[in-house]
């Protein structure tokens, strides 16, 4: 019973999304978008369990002493924000707009700024013809990197042309392959848990 | 490696990306067909069309991210547009407001009559379909807490139906979002994303579901020479080229060390 009152529900509404689609009714209309109400309000009591998960975590290492100093900064950061906003709002001058704009929006663009040193080292040290394939993949690359640069070089308009064809043909074939084959592992996915076939979800065998 | 320390290529890129930001040249850049696909879109739209800019982002991206979104806002904001700013990402929230107001207060435009910014919902494939339906439903009420029934610009929209197109500014794949979810009501999704997300999007550009899409740092920069500007786009430009000639010098060397290992009938 514990089982089938889960896979009862899913495979109702499952089925009422399906019909849904296909209607313009006004009552199928409201439905639809009762459940995506139904559907955001699920999601924010996840984000819950997140930030739950996240300090439950967070205090054992700190009990343990790994890593200490750096798990205790994440949780004064996680525990400060919200209260931040709770007492001074996220108004323009507000210390949560302050915090946000001086010190997570810097440190985020500058984790991801680091890309580039770590592209520029893998690029001197794994990039390299060993092979055919590899050789056709380095030269695709140069070229797309010599396109989207703008040194005044000769020859750049059939470099860009090059580049084209390269997006528009080879990247977009493989591009579109792999959505297509996504597409129809979604399909087959779905239909699996609605009709039941599927259940690992239920956290138990299949 | 041996050869050339990896704290070398570090710092050489540094210097490199260092020296050419404070010389703080604009470089002229060649429009792609892309960009003016994109801009003439925009351009052929008649003064007072509405439509919803999406900020889909993260503050990580927002040094690419941000002259692209300029670009946008102020072509859109030129053209009288009617602009509602949403957020599908809970860090992109803050910051498409921000910009928002700061370009809004550039063209001496509204709240609440020229724009208005509904904010962030939870679960986009389900904000986006929601937004189908009715968008007031799916946002009582905008960022600030204003009734959606008193704000102005809003009297008559209701859904999609009411929305000339929608502008997705991401760094990641939720314009796909739009694209497979807002498009089963018909609406045009314009992309303006970030470089390395360029070639996921060719797909659905070629067949028509994505209208027009700008990239990258290169697609600000064109952008902004078809507004007749200089923005972060083209500022930033001379230091991109530089990084990739440096990327490819250093692709060129490595190259030149291992095929001499080679032949030496050593390791790489």
């Amino acid at each position: 019973m514990n089982r089938q009152i889960p896979l009862i529900v899913c495979f109702s509404f499952g089925l009422v999304m399906f019909l849904q689609y296909f209607s313009n009714h006004t009552i199928s209309r409201s439905v639809n978008l009762a459940i995506l109400d139904y559907w955001q309000i699920i999601f924010a009591f996840t984000l819950i369990i997140g930030v739950v998960s996240f300090i439950k975590v967070n205090l054992t290492k700190i009990s343990r002493r790994i890593d200490r100093p750096y798990l205790i900064v994440g949780l004064l950061g996680m525990i400060s924000m919200p209260f931040m906003a709770l007492i001074w709002g996220i108004k323009a001058d507000s210390p949560f707009m302050w915090m946000f704009e001086n010190v997570q929006a810097p440190m985020a663009s500058t984790v991801f700024a680091l890309l580039a040193f770590f592209v520029a080292s893998a690029s001197f040290r794994g990039f390299r013809a060993r092979s055919l394939q590899a050789s056709i993949l380095l030269g695709a690359a140069l070229i797309i990197l010599l396109s989207r640069s703008n040194l005044p070089l000769p020859y750049t308009e059939h470099l860009s042309e090059l580049a084209d064809w390269i997006r528009n043909y080879p990247s977009m074939t493989a591009r579109r392959a792999i959505l297509i084959g996504i597409g129809l592992g979604s399909l087959t996915t779905s239909l699996r848990v609605i009709l039941g076939i599927e259940r690992t979800w239920l956290g138990g065998e299949r | 490696m041996q050869i050339l320390p990896r704290h070398y290529v570090f710092l050489g890129l540094f210097l490199l990306i260092g020296i050419t930001m404070a010389l703080d040249i604009s470089v002229d850049v060649k429009v792609s067909p892309y960009t003016k696909k994109m801009h003439a879109y925009i351009d052929s739209l008649p003064e007072g069309s509405t439509l919803i800019i999406s900020f889909d982002h993260e503050a990580s991206s927002l040094p690419e991210i941000r002259p692209i979104a300029l670009a946008m806002l102020r072509h859109s904001f030129q053209k009288n547009f009617k602009l509602i700013g949403v957020s599908l990402y809970p860090e992109g929230t803050l910051i498409g407001y921000r910009l928002m107001k700061n370009i809004a207060k550039e063209y001496d435009k509204t709240y609440g009559d020229d724009f208005v910014y509904l904010g962030f919902r939870p679960q986009y494939i389900a904000a986006i379909l929601a937004m189908g339906e009715s968008i007031e439903s799916t946002y009582p009420q905008d960022y600030l807490g204003n009734d959606y029934n008193s704000i102005p610009m809003l009297s008559n929209i209701q859904n999609y139906d009411d929305i000339e197109a929608v502008i997705s500014i991401a760094d990641g794949s939720l314009t796909t979002h739009w694209i497979e979810y807002g498009g089963q009501f018909n609406i045009k999704i314009l992309g303006a994303v970030t470089a390395a997300m360029v070639t996921t999007y060719d797909p659905y550009l070629s067949s028509n579901q994505m209208t027009a899409m700008i990239g990258g740092l290169r697609g600000a920069a064109e952008y902004e020479k078809l507004l007749g500007m200089k923005g972060g786009g083209s500022r930033g430009m001379l230091a991109q080229s530089a990084a990739h000639l440096y990327i490819i010098f250093l692709v060129i060397l490595g190259n030149i060390f291992y095929f001499r290992s080679r032949k030496k009938g050593g390791k790489s």
